[in-house]
C-alpha cells in the first residue's frame, strides 16, 4: 500500500486536519481512514493548478486525475474554453448553503440546485433521477446559441450537482451518463442548433422517464426468480428491492424475508416496517446473525449504490460480508440496480474508493484513544454476485463492463 | 393456409406426446414448419415484417406451449423472428437509400431525415437494450418505423425499386435466411468437429457422458487427424445411451472404456479432459444436460480437469434459469428405473393405507451452473461461459425473449 511508503511520511507534513476527522488524523500508518492522504494530494494539486475549476478535497485524487484524463471534455480544456469564451463568475467550489445564500452566484447553477431539490422532494425519486431531470431542465432553460456553450453550461451544472454530495456514486454516475450522452449524441449532426437542442431535450426527458420506470421494470424481471416458499435475505433499505418485494407480494407469492438490522442506520427496521404493512412475514436479524441463518435462506437480494466496471457493486457496509457468506454456502446473490448507477470506477480493494464516513453512536461514550471504523459502504467483487437485475434486463456481472465500454467508447 | 394449420397441429401433437426427441430433430422440424408458415402466409403490401412476425409468433407460442421443456423450439422461433426483423431493417435501409437517390425538395429532405433516424432507432431496438441504445430508441419506434415504410411506398413515384418486387424480395430473403438456419442445424456437428484437433492431443484420456452425436463426430474427427487417445464413456443411467456411443466409437477404431456413473469420481483423476454434449445452454452460461452431468462437472472441478461442452448454436437459449432443477426438468416414467413386475408389491396402492411407500423419481435433466464449465465449443468458435450473453445478443432480439406473456396480457 502506498501509504506505507516514505512519500507518505513526507506528505504528512502537509496535512491539515479536516474539521470532521479529528480522531484519525493523529494516527499515521495504522489509520485506515483514507481521508487525509487524498486531501494532501488534492490540496497540493489545487494549490499547484490554478486552472482546476473543481478543487474537490473529498473525491480521491486518483479518480480526479482519471476523470480528467479520460473524460471527453477535460477540465483543462474546459478551463481554456472558458477563458476564451469569457467565463461566468461561479467557478468556485462553494458548498451548497453558500450557493443558495449568495444571490451573486450565476443564475444557472442556482437554478440547477433548486431544480434538483424540487425533484428530490418527491419521496420515491432517486437522487440520480432527480439530477438527470434537473440537467434536462438546464438544457431547456439555457440561452446558449451553440452546442459548445450548451455543453459548457451542462458541465458546470453537472459539476455543481456532483459537488452537492461527493460521496454519492449513483449521483455522479447519473450525471456522467447524461453528460456523456450529450457530448456524444448523434444529434450533433444536425445543422440547425435549435432542432438539435429540441432533440436533446426530448431525449433527456425520455432518459428521465426511463429512469423513473426503471424500478418497475426491474421488479417485473425479478418476479420469475422468487418462487413460492422461498426465504429472501435483504440488507439495507433499497427502494428497488422494496419494489421487487412489493410486486411479488401483489402477485400473491408466498415468501418470507429476513432483514438485517443494518446498524448504525437501522435501515432494517424501516424495511421491516414497510414489509409488515404488505403482510409479508419478516424476521429481523442482527448483522452478526447472517451466517447463523444463512442455511435457511434461498437467496440474497440487495440494492446497490453503484455498479462498477468490474461488475461488482458498492453498497451499504455489510454487503460484502453477506455475499461472502452466501457464496461459501452456495446461495445466489441477486442485485437490483438501475442502469444509471453504472459508474466508471474500478476499485481494486475496499479502500480504493472515495471514503464516505458517517458518525456511529454506540450509546456509550468512547474514549478518544479508540478509533472507530466509520466507513458507510463497501465493495463486493463480481465473483460473489450471481445476477444483476437492471432495466436493461437480467445481466451477469461480466456484462456490465461491456455495457460501459459500448457507451463510453 | 389450411395446409399450414395442419402441419402446425401435427407438430404440436408430436411435441406434446414427446414423439420428437433431441434438440436437433426438434429444431429442424420447427424451422421447417416456420419456413412453410412464412412461405404460405399472405403478406399485405405494407407492414410486411410486422405481419410475418405476428404469424410466426402465433405459431411459436403454440409450439412452445406444447413442450416447454424442449428449449430448442423456443430458440428457433426466436431466431426466425430475429431473422425477419433483420431482413425488415435491411429492407428499410435499402428503401431509404433508394429514396435518397431520387431527387427531392425541402419536404423530402425532412422526411428523409426522419426515416434515417427512425431506421437507426429501430435498428438499435434490434439489439438487446444497452446503455446507449436506451437513450437512442423511442418506445414506439417499431410502429412509427413501419408506418414510415408505408409512407415510403405511397410517396415514391420515381423510385427504381417496385414495391411489389420489394415485397417478394423480402419474403424470399427471409426464406433463404431460414434455409441457412436449417442448414446450420443439420451440419453444426461437422463444423464443430473441425475444431477437434486443436483441443485433443496425443495420449490423452477423454471422459464423456451419455450419447451425443456432436461429441461422437468431434472425437472421430480427431481420430481422423491421427491423434491417438482413449475415451472413457460413462453409461448415463437410466437410459444407458453411453453403451450406444461406446459401440459406435469402438467401431471407428477408438479405444473405449465403459464405466458406470458412480465410477466417475473414482476414474476422473486419470482423465485429462471431459467433453460432453448438452440439451440446452442458458443465457448465464449454465447448461441443461442429461441427468448425472452435474456430478461429472463437480468431479472435474474437484480435480481441476477442463469441462468442455460442445454445442450447436441452436441450443443457445436467451432465458435465465430460475430454479432450473424444477422448472426446466421433466420427470420420466419410473419403469425406466425399476421394473414394475418385481416391485409391484411395494408400489401397489391398494395395500395398507392406500399410499405406496416406494417412490421413484426419474428426472430427465440436470442443471450445471456456469462456474463448473470451462469452455463452450460452438460452430462459431470456442467461448467461455461468461461470453454467452454476447452470442445471444447476436442471434436474438430482446423483443422476442418473452413470447408467451405478451399474448397472455
Amino acid at each position: 500500500m502506498w501509504w506505507r511508503s516514505a512519500s507518505f511520511i513526507l506528505d504528512q507534513r502537509h496535512v491539515e486536519d479536516p474539521p470532521n476527522d479529528v480522531a484519525s488524523s493523529s494516527k499515521e500508518p495504522d489509520t485506515l481512514s483514507t481521508l487525509s492522504p487524498p486531501q494532501t494530494y488534492s490540496s497540493f494539486m489545487a494549490a499547484a493548478d490554478p486552472f482546476n475549476p473543481i478543487p474537490n478535497p473529498k473525491i480521491s485524487a486518483y479518480y480526479q486525475t482519471r476523470a480528467a484524463h479520460t473524460a471527453v471534455v477535460t477540465s483543462d480544456w474546459l478551463a481554456q474554453a472558458q477563458a476564451a469564451v469569457g467565463h461566468h463568475p461561479d467557478d468556485s467550489q462553494a458548498p451548497q448553503t453558500q450557493l443558495l445564500a449568495s444571490p451573486s452566484a450565476s443564475g444557472k447553477s442556482f437554478c440547477v440546485i433548486n431544480e434538483f431539490n424540487n425533484w428530490r422532494k418527491q419521496p420515491d425519486l432517486a437522487e440520480a433521477v432527480a439530477a438527470i431531470r434537473a440537467l434536462a431542465a438546464v438544457i431547456r432553460a439555457s440561452e446558449a446559441t451553440t452546442m459548445m456553450e450548451l455543453e459548457i453550461e451542462l458541465k458546470k451544472a453537472s459539476d455543481s450537482l456532483k459537488s452537492w454530495d461527493t460521496t454519492s456514486i449513483s449521483l455522479t454516475a447519473g450525471c456522467d451518463l447524461f453528460m456523456r450522452y450529450v457530448t456524444r449524441t448523434s444529434a450533433l449532426e444536425y445543422e440547425d442548433f435549435n432542432s438539435a437542442r429540441s432533440r436533446l431535450i426530448e431525449r433527456a426527458e425520455k432518459f428521465g422517464e426511463i429512469s423513473c420506470k426503471a424500478r418497475r421494470i426491474i421488479a417485473m424481471l425479478s418476479q420469475d426468480f422468487i418462487f413460492d416458499g422461498c426465504t429472501i435475505l435483504v440488507h439495507g433499505f433499497s427502494r428497488v428491492v422494496l419494489e421487487v418485494l412489493k410486486t411479488a407480494a401483489q402477485n400473491k407469492k408466498l415468501f418470507r424475508v429476513f432483514c438485517t438490522e443494518g446498524r448504525p442506520d437501522r435501515t432494517g427496521l424501516r424495511l421491516s416496517n414497510e414489509l409488515a404493512k404488505l403482510d409479508v412475514p419478516v424476521k429481523l436479524l442482527i448483522d452478526s446473525a447472517v451466517a447463523y441463518t444463512m442455511d435457511e435462506v434461498d437467496m440474497v437480494f440487495v440494492g446497490a449504490d453503484g455498479v462498477v466496471e468490474s461488475g461488482g457493486i458498492i453498497n451499504m457496509m455489510g454487503t460484502y460480508q453477506i455475499a461472502l457468506v452466501a457464496h461459501s454456502m452456495n446461495k445466489p446473490v441477486y442485485v437490483a440496480a438501475e442502469s444509471y448507477k453504472f459508474a466508471r470506477l474500478y476499485p481494486l480493494d475496499q479502500k480504493d474508493m472515495a471514503p464516505a464516513l458517517r458518525p456511529i453512536d454506540f450509546g456509550v461514550p468512547i474514549p478518544s484513544k479508540v478509533e472507530v471504523e466509520r466507513s458507510a459502504r463497501d465493495y463486493t467483487p463480481p465473483q460473489y454476485l450471481t445476477l444483476l437485475f437492471t432495466d436493461l434486463g437480467v445481466l451477469t456481472p461480466s456484462v456490465v463492463s461491456d455495457e460501459l465500454i459500448q457507451l463510453y467508447l | 393456409m389450411v395446409d399450414v394449420q395442419g402441419l402446425v397441429d401435427e407438430l404440436v401433437s408430436k411435441l406434446r406426446r414427446r414423439k420428437v426427441e433431441g434438440s436437433r430433430a426438434t429444431a429442424r422440424l420447427t424451422a421447417e414448419l416456420l419456413r412453410s408458415v412464412i412461405s404460405q402466409s399472405k403478406l399485405p403490401a405494407t407492414n410486411q415484417p410486422a405481419t410475418l412476425i405476428d404469424a410466426v409468433r402465433g405459431v411459436g407460442e403454440k409450439l412452445i406451449a406444447a413442450n416447454p421443456i424442449e428449449l430448442a423450439v423456443g430458440n428457433i422461433v426466436r431466431r426466425v423472428l430475429h431473422i425477419i426483423r433483420e431482413e425488415g431493417h435491411s429492407n428499410a435501409r435499402d428503401a431509404v437509400e433508394g429514396f435518397r437517390l431520387s431527387v427531392g425538395g425541402d419536404n423530402d429532405y425532412i422526411v428523409e431525415q426522419d426515416h434515417l433516424n427512425l431506421s437507426v432507432a429501430a435498428q438499435s431496438s434490434l439489439c438487446r437494450p444497452s446503455l446507449h441504445a436506451l437513450l437512442e430508441r423511442s418506445p414506439d419506434s417499431a410502429t412509427t418505423y413501419f408506418t414510415a415504410n408505408s409512407e415510403d411506398d405511397s410517396e415514391e413515384k420515381s423510385k427504381s425499386l417496385d414495391p411489389n418486387a420489394r415485397s417478394l424480395e423480402f419474403r424470399r430473403k427471409v426464406i433463404s435466411a431460414v434455409n441457412d438456419l436449417i442448414e446450420d442445424i443439420n451440419t453444426c456437428h461437422l463444423v464443430i468437429a473441425e475444431l477437434a484437433v486443436e483441443h485433443i492431443h496425443h495420449n490423452e484420456v477423454i471422459l464423456t457422458f451419455g450419447h451425443s452425436r456432436t461429441v461422437k463426430e468431434f472425437l472421430c474427427a480427431a481420430k481422423e487427424k491421427k491423434r491417438s487417445f482413449g475415451v472413457f464413456v460413462a453409461e448415463g443411467a437410466p437410459k444407458y445411451q453411453g453403451h450406444l456411443l461406446a459401440k459406435e466409437l469402438a467401431a471407428r477404431g477408438l479405444q473405449t472404456t465403459v464405466i458406470t456413473d458412480s465410477a466417475v469420481f473414482a476414474m476422473i483423476s486419470r482423465v485429462n479432459m471431459v467433453i460432453v454434449g448438452v440439451h440446452a445452454v442458458m443465457a448465464n452460461g449454465g447448461v441443461i444436460g442429461p441427468v448425472g452431468l452435474n456430478m461429472v462437472a463437480f468431479a472435474a472441478q474437484k480435480h481441476a480437469i477442463p469441462f468442455v461442452v460442445v454445442t450447436g448454436t441452436h441450443k443457445l437459449c436467451p432465458l435465465y434459469p430460475n430454479n432450473p432443477e424444477v422448472s426446466l426438468n421433466e420427470m420420466r416414467s419410473p419403469s425406466e428405473v425399476l421394473s414394475f413386475e418385481e416391485f409391484s408389491d411395494c408400489m401397489d396402492y391398494r395395500i395398507g393405507t392406500g399410499a405406496s411407500q416406494l417412490h421413484v423419481v426419474n428426472p430427465a435433466f440436470d442443471y450445471v451452473p456456469p462456474e463448473l464449465v470451462s469452455l463452450f465449443i460452438t460452430d462459431i468458435g470456442g467461448y467461455c461461459p461468461s461470453y454467452m450473453y454476447r452470442l445471444i445478443a447476436d442471434y436474438y432480439s430482446s423483443d422476442d425473449v418473452v413470447i408467451q406473456q405478451k399474448h397472455a396480457s
